[in-house]
């Protein structure tokens, strides 16, 4: 039926490495919200909530102390859409049909999650300082499928908004 | 000579309405992890812009190091900021001309 759900294509072993994926990302927030991150973790999630008032650190602590909690907490909830969609495709037959639907209303979720995890990875890697990362490091594999994973969703969800504008 | 004492209050209520509203901007800026097709889809979803607007600005962000994406009241940059970061996409918010 049109507009319930864009599809992706996606193979079972695919779905299980993104599954697994976003529940480690699930874990790295859900620590956020009892420890103070330090170290690396702490800064994979600064990327995740940039000072807003880079010339204002005063402003910038302001406004990430009223909406950073929140901030983590959409991101964790969205990041359960993904995860509990991908578990619900391999409890079926994705091997068989080789395709997932995404609901409409989990696109959006779906494509913050993907562009979350790459800026985890990349801040993982040091491509944010270093454009060229270690060509062997086994995270840069996982990186760049990430991106092919997201340019696909966002080719498919660009498709169906242009195939109906006025559905919303 | 003395002023009148209502005067102080007649000034205070034209330097108000007087205070020019200075515009903010919000900033998109140029990073090496989200895919140029994603960010142009963020401007087009998010703002309502015009596929070739939202490309333009996307452009202006890759090609330029950063670019003014939306101006308005701070307390809206503010807003759209957060939408900025929960795509994380990396946006800042200034006074205009800053």
């Amino acid at each position: 039926m049109p507009g319930s759900g864009i599809g992706v294509p996606m193979q079972a072993i695919e779905a299980h490495q993104l599954a697994d994926l976003v529940g480690q990302f699930v874990s790295l927030l859900r620590d956020s919200e009892s420890v103070v991150q330090v170290g690396q973790d702490g800064q994979l999630l600064d990327r995740l909530t940039p000072a807003v008032y880079p010339q204002d650190p005063e402003a910038s602590a302001e406004f990430a102390a009223a909406t950073r909690d929140d901030l983590l907490d959409r991101r964790a909830a969205e990041a359960r859409i993904v995860r509990d969609d991908l578990e619900s495709v391999l409890d079926g037959d994705v091997a068989v049909s080789g395709q997932l639907t995404i609901p409409v209303a989990h696109v959006d979720p779906w494509l913050r999650t993907l562009a979350a995890l790459r800026l985890v990875i990349a801040t993982r890697l040091g491509i944010e300082d270093e454009p060229t990362p270690d060509p062997d490091d086994p995270r840069l594999g996982v990186y760049e499928w990430l991106g092919y994973r997201l340019e696909l969703l966002v080719e498919a969800a660009d498709a169906e908004d242009d195939a109906a504008p006025s559905a919303g | 000579m003395s002023a009148p004492l209502v005067a102080p209050e007649v000034e205070e209520q034209v330097d108000l309405q007087a205070a020019p509203a200075v515009p903010w901007e919000l900033v998109v800026w140029d990073d090496p992890v989200n895919l140029m097709s994603y960010v142009v889809r963020v401007f087009r979803s998010y703002f309502g812009y015009p596929k070739d607007r939202a490309t333009r600005l996307m452009l202006a962000v890759h090609n330029d190091g950063h670019a003014i994406v939306a101006t308005g009241p701070r307390e809206t940059m503010e807003v759209h900021a957060q939408a900025m970061h929960d795509y994380g996409l990396w946006a800042t918010v200034r006074r205009a001309g800053e």
